[in-house]
């Protein structure tokens, strides 16, 4: 019941929250010195009827903030309005989002399972060799920035030509059997899932050493050895129940991830994601796209966070207590 | 110790590490690339397609030699892909790309010699404002159904002229506000009739033909509901098409495929239906580099170079499986732009300061200018040697091109004779001083982020200050410059480009009318429209509409020579350079002849693959 209301009050939150972060956005856009139609006035075989009518198709001659109220008003109704192509910006983002979930959630998956028993190895070997080219090459993987690890890729792709380069399936695609279009989509992401994949590792297994570290060295887990427990009890039984408290912060920023998470990297593969096509609204400021995915990012964050917040719950009574007062 | 050389040892592997990604075998081809402007493109195409008459069905029979049935092209298009596969909604170049193949026009234009030629209608007649068009009997939709005058008549008249979708088309043949008409004279033959002579008019008719039964029932659902017809969501068996390929697949952000139109009306000498080819296919790809790497992983089959590209490219053709194509200068246009305005703004100030007037207004200081500008240098520097230098406002492919413009090389003596002529002198440190007394400095602007605009910038800025000068050079963000060009008028001098046709001087009347909306080195505001012209506008206006009355091609070159000698003598806008294309093409396809008015693909239903 308490975690019930609790819930509540922070949905009742985000409201103000989401608000604000609309306004910003939408004026933000709106006064910045892009002109949606700046392309078409200088085309000599344009008309000036032409460009007055994408005026007021587009609502350009209205006040700024008629033009949020209109938006506003219909985002409310849960319709997020048209492209400036006339294209419905619901079938947009529905036809970007299984890809990029399918590129993130194969890399978060991959990630954890990996970079989690990596991160407890490392401390339970803390000095030793292993733990030291560990340390190295995570070292490697956080400081090589995304998109030029991603560009080595795909020359090392273009010169072995055992990759696709860039893409998320071949052009014959339509004609394969149901296992080749697994084996062909699982060949076009190999590469930007090794990209993202060496990051989030990175990241991941040093958070999960430098914690295990820290409770490794605490008073209970020391008088949990001295009792007399065996190593396997010590570690797991004890010491990574708290040791994996962030990483729960943690995963709740990867879930608001999940859809924006990867924009660089998608654009480089050429992937067909929710990354390229807004970078492309905003460079045309298409702003019921533009809007429609910031807010989706907004909302992919808050609940990130709640989730992450009713997992800490769960986990760490110390939370629950303290909720509870 | 031990730390140190682990770290050492570290740092060596990383250093090798990169050095490995490095490609150290880049050589200098300089040479390579300047030499790229003398293999001049062949403009070659022998193949003049004929009519035929089979069993009572009009084929157009190419006369290539024949090839084998099968295979697949793959292309490419940069950017977002296709908006709408609707030829009536398309307002981008990739759009009207796409439904070029799937919809032919009654009409298309000669490779070669830029003519206009019959298409989808079988031949033409043009007596004064008449034009006779009597299209092909027996041929069909994609499902089956006749093509007939009706669709014309409808395609015309329910949708072009009623306004549907892009109105352009429409816009562009309002003659003193009256529109053509369109008439069925029987089931195979229509007559427009225009209000009066209108040239252009002949080649609006290689605009796409739609099918009146399945765009009838979008047109009565009116305007908001066609803008959504045909979009990227409907399904590809929804499409009934003229055009040699027709849609297969779309996957947004990843690929257009088109398959062969079985029963198209274009035959091969044999009598066999073309296209050869099963399936053309566009990769849609977010940039150049991702195209250039996807040709080099043989995922492409043709591509357009650039730059530094192109002489990589002459390179590993020697032991490739490509050639590389000189299609000649392109339809683009770079000038600098000097603002002519003399009029005040509503708070009466003058646009531009007095004083900037004198020198912009003098016809003497724009030649100047353009005798102190060192095409050629830019050129080599900015464009790869891979240009030619530009002198007049129709491109270099232009079939209205004045060829007598012969250009000139920079010469600053001729520079600094035309400023002493108008009382312009030098001060001991070389400044340039009007005769007022006043320095001559000035802004120059264009669009940040255009590198080549910011190159040309850089170079026209050190040009100008040889002559004493001072240019303050300001590349700013495309939007700010528009606004600066179209609304507040409070600019000195710009460098921009257009995008012109090789084919219809008509396109550029925005620029050239001096009430145009695009007029842009004297740009009306709406409550300046009746003010004073120069005398260079008042003829350049009556040799615009002169020329777009008179048919005859003769008659209108007469007109657009003579407006191309105009501009050239008073620069109103001082032209730089065309790039010249370059295209890549895998050797395996045949029947391959680039031309600079039809690129690659002008012929891609005659085009087949060759394994040898």
């Amino acid at each position: 019941m308490q975690i019930l209301i609790y819930i509540l009050k922070r949905i009742l939150q985000t409201i103000p929250l989401l608000i604000i972060v609309s306004l910003i956005s939408f004026f933000i856009i709106r006064l910045s010195p892009v002109d949606p139609l700046a392309e078409l006035r200088l085309n000599p075989s344009v008309s000036k009827e032409t460009l007055q009518r994408e005026t007021e198709r587009l609502g350009l001659d209205k006040p700024i903030i008629v033009q949020y109220g209109k938006w506003a008003k219909s985002f409310i109704k849960g319709d997020l309005g048209v492209t400036s192509n006339g294209e419905k910006v619901s079938t947009k983002l529905k036809e970007r989002i299984p890809n990029t979930l399918l590129l993130t959630s194969i890399v978060i998956f991959l990630a954890w399972f990996v970079g989690i028993p990596l991160g407890v190895l490392a401390a339970i070997n803390w000095k030793t060799p292993f733990d030291r080219i560990l340390t190295v090459l995570t070292s490697i993987g956080m400081a090589i920035p995304s998109f030029f690890f991603a560009v080595l890729l795909l020359i090392f792709a273009v010169k072995t030509g055992w990759f696709p380069v860039g893409g998320l399936t071949s052009s014959n695609f339509l004609e394969m059997t149901f296992l080749q279009k697994v084996c062909d989509i699982t060949h076009h992401l190999v590469l930007p899932v090794t990209v993202l994949f060496t990051l989030s590792l990175a990241g991941l297994q040093r958070q999960m050493r430098g914690n295990l570290l820290d409770v490794l060295d605490s008073d209970y887990v020391k008088f949990a050895r001295a009792k007399g427990l065996s190593e396997g009890k010590v570690i797991f039984k004890h010491a990574l129940r708290n040791a994996v408290n962030p990483l729960i912060t943690l995963l709740g920023f990867e879930f608001a991830g999940l859809l924006s998470g990867a924009a660089l990297t998608e654009y480089v593969f050429q992937y067909p994601g929710l990354g390229r096509l807004i970078l492309e609204a905003v460079l045309r400021s298409d702003i019921n796209l533009v809007m429609a995915s910031l807010m989706m990012g907004a909302v992919m964050l808050i609940l990130g966070n709640l989730i992450a917040d009713i997992l800490l719950i769960i986990t760490d009574p110390r939370i629950r207590e303290g909720s509870q007062a | 110790m031990k730390r140190v050389i682990y770290v050492i040892l570290v740092l060596v592997f990383t250093a090798l590490f990169f050095k490995a990604c490095l490609r150290a075998d880049i050589p200098i081809y300089k040479q390579q690339s300047a030499n790229m402007n003398h293999s001049y493109i062949l403009d070659y195409y022998p193949y003049k397609k004929k009519n035929v008459t089979i069993n009572g069905v009009d084929y157009l029979q190419s006369q290539a030699p024949v090839g084998k049935f099968g295979g697949t092209f793959v292309s490419s298009t940069i950017g977002e892909g296709p908006k709408t596969f609707n030829p009536f909604n398309s307002k981008d170049n990739i759009s009207s790309q796409m439904s070029d193949i799937m919809y032919d026009g009654l009409v298309t234009t000669d490779p070669v010699t830029g003519d206009t030629i019959p298409k989808l209608a079988k031949d033409f007649t043009i007596n004064g404002c008449e034009y006779l068009i009597h299209l092909r009997k027996g041929i069909k939709w994609s499902d089956g159904k006749p093509i007939t005058a009706d669709d014309v008549v409808f395609t015309w008249q329910n949708i072009i002229f009623d306004g549907f979708g892009n109105t352009s088309i429409r816009d562009s043949i309002i003659i003193d506000g009256k529109l053509p008409t369109v008439q069925k004279i029987d089931d195979y033959t229509v007559k427009f009739t225009t209000p009066q002579p209108f040239a252009p008019f002949i080649r609006m008719l290689s605009s796409p033909i739609a099918p009146k039964h399945i765009f009838e029932p979008a047109v009565k659902r009116g305007k908001a509901y066609f803008d959504g017809f045909l979009s990227t969501n409907t399904p590809p068996k929804d499409f009934v098409t003229s055009g040699a390929f027709k849609l297969k697949e779309y996957v947004p952000a990843q690929r257009v495929v088109f398959e062969r139109n079985p029963d198209y009306y274009i035959i091969n000498k044999d009598d066999k239906k073309l296209p050869y080819l099963d399936k053309l296919i566009y990769l849609i790809v977010g940039d150049i580099n991702n195209q250039v790497l996807k040709f080099e992983g043989g995922e492409l089959d043709e591509i357009s170079l650039q730059g530094a590209n192109v002489a990589r490219f002459k390179e590993m053709e020697k032991h490739g499986d490509f050639t590389v194509y000189n299609l000649g200068p392109n339809t683009g246009t770079m000038y600098i732009a000097m603002n002519l305005n003399n009029r005040k703004d509503d708070n009466g100030k003058y646009y531009v300061n007095p004083k900037k007037q004198l020198w912009f207004q003098d016809k003497n200081f724009r030649q100047a200018v353009d005798y102190a500008i060192d095409r050629e240098n830019m050129i080599f520097n900015i464009a790869n040697g891979l240009a030619e230098p530009l002198f007049t406002p129709e491109t270099l492919n232009s079939i209205f091109l004045n060829e007598n413009i012969k250009g000139h090389k920079r010469d600053l003596s001729i520079s600094k004779q035309l400023l002493k002529k108008s009382g312009f002198y030098w001060d001991k440190s070389g400044n340039l001083i009007d005769k007022f007394g006043n320095h001559v400095e000035f802004d120059l602007y264009t669009n940040a982020g255009n590198t080549e605009r910011e190159a040309i910038g850089v170079m026209v800025k050190q040009d100008l200050e040889d002559l004493g000068m001072k240019i303050n050079f300001k590349p700013i963000e495309f939007n700010s410059l528009v606004n600066k060009l179209m609304a507040t008028l409070d600019w000195d001098m710009v460098i921009m480009g257009f995008t012109g046709s090789p084919l219809e001087p008509n396109g550029g009347k925005n620029v050239w009318l001096s009430d145009g909306t695009l007029h842009i080195f004297n740009q009306r505001l709406e409550k300046d429209l009746n003010s004073k012209r120069y005398p260079f506008e008042e003829r350049i206006d009556y040799l615009y509409t002169q020329g777009a009355l008179a048919t005859k091609f003769e008659d209108r070159k007469k007109y657009y020579d003579e407006y191309q000698q105009i501009v050239y003598n008073e620069k109103p806008l001082i032209y730089i350079y065309s790039p010249i294309i370059i295209s890549a093409l895998r050797d395996k396809f045949k029947n391959v002849y680039p031309t600079s008015l039809g690129g690659v693909t002008h012929n891609i239903e005659e085009i087949y693959v060759s394994e040898e």
